[in-house]
């Protein structure tokens, strides 16, 4: 098992190979934030992750930053390391490649993130809901800041 | 001696009552709560508190239920099924809400995903308080309902026909 | 006339009310005979819409909120909440309340398991060993009712600290209840390893592989159960269990056997820690000061619920209430592997493959 310095070590250098791309900060002893500019590096980024077997996808969080801005957070956990790869989403058009592939448990987050955020994953396989109700208003989604409950009352 | 009709359907009414107060089958459905009401349903079956002992058997389908426990603020996703399983059931038909958030949608009220409450949707006979609840509570909301039963059946039970009970 | 409709697969749609269930899931099962060909689930039956409530309320309400997540582990949201909300406005509990929250998260541990015990025997067709489980988590449910006055919602936690302290009586109680639990609790074993019919529907069923596990991210007992050592509680200990660690259960075998036999030595572990805790509980406050505004960051809380690995993702921005708190619960990792592990066993076994994960509906969909 590796100690917290050697995880973060490493880490730093498998994102390093991005450096152009990247922003990487540390905001606690044990977390290790890497901002990506560039939505397309992150599956080349998570693929050199589990290749050194560095950590597992522990959740994918969603932020609404505001002015039609969103973020996607992909935890990965090793140990007591924390590595967050911070996708930047600008409104509805930009789209992220999906993990399910690499990694079929990131489905049902990014299904999440999908259904709450309206963030647009290219490869999920099913299109249903999988948390929200069936007759949920399209182009509806709750965990935006602009969403607006008497959306729901005025349907029914 | 020779009953006349009137007599007759007395006589049926009292024999109908006292099967459905000694035992009443119940059906659970969660409707979105957090378990912590579903755990206690659960624990006022088992030996401790032995529900069984009123007769009271917990049913799987709810074709042949009696009474509906139902948990859970009602979410939009979980309405239809509720009120599914509540047409599913037999007249005479009663349900029980138990917990604060099936009274009032408790902690969850400003969620924009429920009901607000199984009362919003079906009609409530017995509501049983509590965050969770105590068995006990839910043993006293039980009874307190068969009581009623007993009790009320000349004016609200014995003199409707089948069916018009709502 | 047609000879090949014998081929024709059925699809038998399971819940959200079902006898088998007792939370509301749905779930699809595509069957060849009696064999399970495919299957998919539809969550969302208990979807409230938590995380957008939190926004609206403050920090201190929403340890109520997030306690009632799920009723069975309330405890440990609250905690891992609690935790990061310390830990974004640097402050620290003090010892006595961070051994406090770690009996307590034991505590529920063990009245989790013995619940988890009762409704998977049930779901086996073992209805003596659900009655028998149950009986005996009432000694557990009076011991925390003695503790903190509830059965199910603890409201252990504060922000800054816990609200209930120790007795000397108490402890007694503590000492006692689980010398009886753990009598039972080797009985338990005995039954689960040894009794004939029991083992024909859990020895060789569900079998996950240490790979398949890793591959499909389970977590908690699942994941040790296929002999994935993963366990935040040493991995990253919070809390004081720095103080009192755990000893790994660790089974090779993955099958539902080894599920049940990590879960009841798991309880034979906690008693074990419960005790020292009690033995060497640390004298002091229970609460230290908070401040009403939480300082602006972003922070992750890990704790390890009895069903897995729970995750908090907490981000403030200097006020009252919190930006986003994300709460990613063990069950829906665990999900995954019931799905996939489902297929290829009858469909009859189905219910206890489902049950071998301690599937929690309510915490999947907050």
């Amino acid at each position: 098992m590796k100690t917290t310095e050697e995880i973060l070590t490493l880490a730093r250098e498998i994102a390093g190979a991005w450096d152009w791309t990247t922003e990487v900060t540390q905001p606690e002893p044990n977390r290790l934030d890497v901002l990506l500019r560039n939505p397309a590096d992150l599956v080349a980024i998570v693929t050199a992750l589990r290749v050194k077997r560095l950590g597992y996808l522990a959740a994918i969080t969603g932020l609404d930053l505001g002015a039609g801005e969103l973020e996607a957070l992909y935890h990965f956990c090793a140990g007591e390391v924390v590595i967050t790869l911070r996708v930047r989403l600008n409104g509805r058009e930009t789209a992220v490649a999906s993990l399910s592939e690499l990694i079929p448990s990131a489905e049902p987050f990014e299904r999440e993130l999908r259904e709450m955020y309206g963030v647009n994953i290219i490869g999920l396989p099913s299109p249903d809901y999988l948390y929200l109700p069936d007759d949920w208003p399209a182009g509806v989604y709750p965990m935006r800041q602009d969403f607006d409950p008497q959306v729901l009352s005025r349907k029914t | 001696m020779i009953l006349s009709e009137k007599g007759w359907q007395t006589v049926f009414d009292r024999i109908k009552t006292w099967a459905r107060v000694n035992s009443p089958w119940v059906i659970h459905f969660n409707s979105g709560s957090c378990n912590g009401c579903d755990i206690e349903i659960l624990a006022t079956i088992t030996p401790r508190y032995d529900l069984e002992r009123f007769g009271v058997k917990l049913q799987g389908s709810p074709r042949h239920a009696d009474i509906l426990l139902c948990t859970g603020p009602v979410t939009r996703q979980a309405r239809e099924r509720l009120l599914r399983v509540y047409e599913q059931m037999p007249e005479p038909k009663f349900v029980v809400a138990i917990g604060s958030c099936a009274l009032s949608g408790g902690a969850f009220h400003d969620c924009y995903n429920t009901m607000g409450g199984v009362d919003q949707v079906i009609p409530v006979d017995a509501y049983i308080p509590g965050c969770p609840p105590r068995p006990e509570a839910i043993i006293d909301g039980v009874v307190k309902l068969l009581q009623k039963l007993q009790q009320g059946e000349k004016a609200e039970v014995g003199d409707q026909k089948p069916g018009e009970l709502s | 006339m047609q000879t090949d409709t014998q081929r024709e697969r059925f699809t038998i749609p399971i819940g959200p009310q079902h006898p088998a269930l007792k939370e509301p899931g749905h779930f699809r099962f595509s069957v060849d005979g009696e064999i399970v060909t495919g299957a998919t689930v539809r969550l969302g039956y208990a979807h409230r819409g938590l995380e957008k409530l939190a926004e609206k309320q403050n920090w201190v309400q929403n340890i109520y909120l997030f306690e009632r997540v799920c009723g069975i582990c309330s405890h440990t949201h609250a905690t891992a909440y609690c935790l990061g909300v310390e830990r974004l406005a640097g402050v620290i509990a003090p010892p006595r309340a961070q051994a406090i929250r770690t009996l307590v998260c034991e505590l529920e541990r063990i009245h989790s398991h013995l619940l988890w015990l009762g409704v998977s025997a049930h779901e086996a067709g073992f209805d003596t060993l659900f009655m028998y489980s149950w009986r005996d988590r009432e000694t557990v449910m009076d011991l925390l009712e003695a503790l903190t006055g509830n059965r199910v919602n603890y409201s252990v936690n504060v922000l800054g600290g816990v609200k209930v302290d120790v007795t000397e009586e108490i402890a007694q109680a503590i000492y006692k209840g689980l010398d009886f639990l753990e009598e039972r609790t080797h009985h338990y074993l005995q039954v689960v390893s040894s009794d004939a019919s029991f083992l024909q529907r859990a020895r060789g069923v569900g079998v996950m592989t240490r790979q398949q596990a890793e591959v499909m991210g389970v977590v908690g007992p699942t994941a040790r159960a296929s002999g994935v050592t993963r366990d935040i509680r040493i991995e990253a200990p919070y809390a004081a269990y720095a103080d009192f660690p755990p000893q790994v259960i660790v089974d090779e075998r993955g099958d539902l056997e080894a599920r049940f036999v990590v879960r009841l030595k798991e309880l034979l572990e906690s008693y074990r820690l419960v005790r020292e805790i009690l033995a060497r509980l640390p004298e002091g406050e229970l609460t230290v000061r908070m401040p009403r505004r939480i300082k602006s960051g972003e922070t992750v809380s890990r704790v390890e619920a009895p069903r897995g690995e729970l995750f908090y993702f907490l981000k403030s921005n200097g006020t009252d209430t919190p930006v986003r708190v994300h709460a990613r619960t063990p069950t829906i990792c665990n999900m995954t592997s019931v799905v996939r592990l489902a297929v290829g066993h009858q469909l009859a076994d189905v219910p206890l493959i489902l049950a071998g994960i301690d599937p929690c509906f309510s915490c999947n969909d907050r």
